[in-house]
């Protein structure tokens, strides 16, 4: 009779007293400061989001016993050490499982650190080697660009008739990795191209600007120039008088390179990757999710869409693990349907290009500006393996 | 052309530099303190620059005076009740400086967030003669910048206010047997300094773009610039903002991003191997 009392009482208690009795953390990384600070701020909105949902239900249970998932967010500012001392920051505080980081540069720097820490980490990275097999706890959010630039380089030849273009992005390996798969599809597509490096940390882009102008390109393509450079770029080649298509096959930023730049009278004709397909309903609610159970807006703008799969799949294996024990969790993920309730069906890909399948592959988009005019996003299926 | 026009950006970076780097080395020269947070008082002038403008919807040039009178009031006060006190302690003041920047661009990214804000100056287009361009924005910053160190340099060299100011950087002690009161100085110089970081904020930042990280790099240009001119050398400072200007242009247009960038370094190595105080600076401070 005494233990049936305690059970109905215990069944009485709301379900967040259940959540109290233990908190889980979670990282989350990236930049979150600099030209870069909306990829990884969009890292820490899809964390907190996916977090939020599963505390709404009770939170994970671990050993037993429901347990508060708790984001910590880290800001690995875009660099290979901001992002091994943060993976190593995480693991001070029994972190076994991090969403991010963004960069190639952190990509590279966390993967040593975290295997040696066994901890899981999601880089959404377009570094070549985002992924390797002598690192099987490294997931990728994906595709990268030998997914997505061919189909978005043949769109924009259809808008707009070009030959030549010039490819512009930072000297290290998150703009470089990038740039040369960007440069060797052009080319695969007849269009001669020419490759300008700028230091990472420049804000006056006038005198890269008049360089490139002197080449007389019908395109400019900022690349995975952060979004803030991107911004700058484009407002000072109009100011110079170029009059082309300026594309971006890297990272998403259109909002803040809009901002930044002056906006659609000043971009004119644009043509980008965009991560997820925006035009799909379903995935603009994901911000209206987020400010109902954190009442607040996210920060990172479509971003926040295409990180989200990463962080809600990470939860629903730590649920069935019941652990969360980055091998064990790892286990579990690799053996889960790559499914989104707000984003669709997608796939494990990266085989092929990484000799591990641990790349999440869902639909992305192709975005065109032309005469100043939003086109919208149009959904893309990625290259198949 | 491209040699003009690799001139032209040249001359408008240098005057931009030559007011941070004024500022900077002014309070070298005549406080002794390296200001850490010079760069939080150019972004500082960006943002209260832009909050006018966007907020209270006032006219860009008042926005910019606002600014300079905003930066240079915060300068004043910090140098006055805090910098004051510990003016001679070099660690300490070092501290204190970083510390103000954390302070600003922390609340600026509490304040604002840490995107980019939609700040715009207000007038666009350029002036193209030829294959050559010169954005008209670009043209009235580099007057007000010539301007301004004209200004400074009326202030610094023709006003009493300016012989003090000289007078206690060459030899503190010497000029307080003289009567004159660093603790009445002292703080107008600082407020001086920062409302030129203030002004170059609130002019460049609608070009560029204005978020809290902007001030990182005018710091570690505002050091390469007084350290080529040599510490506390105002006229240093110019010579060497013009020179870091036209060499960062030059080597830019002509060897790219990547080596244009390690062209100014190893241009500034050189000079200071040859030449330690660099290009105009003295052996000894006076102060």
């Amino acid at each position: 009779m005494k233990s049936t009392l305690l059970a109905a009482a215990m069944m009485a208690l709301p379900v967040s007293a259940f959540a109290q009795n233990c908190e889980m953390k979670i990282g989350a990384m990236g930049p979150m400061s600099g030209g870069a600070a909306q990829w990884g701020l969009a890292m820490l909105s899809a964390t907190e989001l996916a977090a939020a949902e599963v505390n709404q239900t009770g939170g994970v249970k671990i050993d037993g016993k429901m347990c508060k998932v708790v984001v910590v967010p880290y800001d690995s500012k875009y660099t290979a050490d901001g992002a091994a001392a943060g993976a190593n920051a995480l693991a001070a505080q029994d972190i076994h499982l991090i969403i991010g980081p963004v960069g190639a540069p952190e990509a590279t720097g966390i993967k040593p650190v975290a295997a040696r820490n066994d901890q899981i980490a999601w880089n959404a990275s377009y570094a070549r080697n985002a992924l390797e097999t002598k690192y099987p706890l490294m997931f990728h959010i994906g595709p990268g660009p030998g997914g997505w630039a061919d189909p978005i380089i043949k769109r924009a030849m259809k808008e707009w008739k070009f030959s030549s273009v010039a490819l512009v992005a930072p000297n290290d390996q998150g703009g470089t990795d990038t740039a040369i798969v960007d440069a060797e599809t052009y080319r695969a597509n007849g269009i001669k191209t020419t490759e300008e490096y700028y230091q990472r940390g420049t804000t006056n882009f006038e005198p890269i600007v008049t360089r490139i102008l002197a080449s007389n390109p019908d395109v400019v393509d900022t690349a995975s120039s952060p979004p803030g450079d991107a911004g700058v770029i484009i407002k000072q080649l109009r100011l110079a008088g170029f009059k082309g298509p300026i594309g971006r096959l890297g990272g998403p930023g259109t909002a803040e390179i809009l901002r930044v730049s002056g906006g659609l009278d000043v971009v004119q004709n644009f043509y980008w990757f965009e991560t997820i397909p925006t035009g799909n309903p379903k995935i603009p609610e994901i911000d209206n999710l987020y400010r109902k159970l954190l009442g607040k807006d996210p920060v990172g703008g479509s971003a926040v869409w295409a990180d989200l799969p990463a962080a809600r799949l990470t939860l629903k294996a730590v649920q069935i693990a019941g652990t969360d024990d980055a091998q064990k969790v790892a286990a579990v993920l690799r053996t889960l349907p790559v499914e989104d309730p707000n984003i669709g069906q997608g796939r494990w890909g990266g085989k092929k290009q990484f000799g591990i399948a641990q790349e999440l592959e869902f639909p992305f988009g192709i975005g065109i500006i032309k005469d100043g005019k939003d086109l919208g996003v149009t959904q893309q299926d990625p290259a198949a393996e | 052309m491209q040699f003009l026009q690799a001139t032209i950006i040249g001359v408008s970076l240098g005057a931009q530099y030559a007011l941070l780097a004024l500022g900077f080395t002014l309070i070298f020269g005549i406080l002794g303190v390296v200001n850490f947070a010079h760069g939080g008082f150019y972004m500082l002038g960006g943002y209260v620059a832009y909050s006018c403008v966007a907020y209270v919807g006032l006219p860009f040039p008042l926005a910019v005076l606002i600014a300079v009178l905003a930066t240079a009031a915060l300068g004043w006060v910090f140098e006055l009740f805090l910098l004051e006190r510990l003016v001679d302690d070099h660690l300490a003041t070092l501290m204190l400086t970083l510390g103000l920047y954390l302070v600003i661009t922390t609340g600026a990214m509490s304040a604002f967030g840490p995107l980019s804000m939609d700040f715009r100056f207000p007038v666009g287009g350029s002036l193209h003669v030829g294959t050559l361009y010169l954005p008209w924005q670009n043209l009235i910053v580099l007057g007000v910048c010539l301007a301004a160190i004209g200004a400074l340099w009326l202030v610094l060299f023709r006003t009493d206010l300016g012989r003090g100011l000289r007078a206690l950087a060459d030899d503190r002690a010497v000029a307080m047997a003289q009567g004159l009161r660093p603790k009445l100085l002292f703080p107008m110089a600082f407020a001086l300094a920062t409302g030129l970081a203030g002004l170059t904020g609130a002019l460049v930042t609608p070009i560029l773009s204005l978020s809290p990280g902007v001030g990182d790099p005018v710091l570690a240009t505002s050091f390469l610039t007084v350290i080529l001119g040599g510490l506390g050398s105002l006229e240093g400072a110019a010579l060497a903002a013009f020179v870091v200007g036209l060499v960062e242009a030059f080597s830019s247009v002509y060897f790219g991003g990547s080596i244009g960038a390690l062209v100014l370094f190893v241009l500034v190595l050189l000079i200071l191997v040859f030449r330690p105080t660099g290009l105009l600076g003295r052996t000894v401070r006076g102060a």
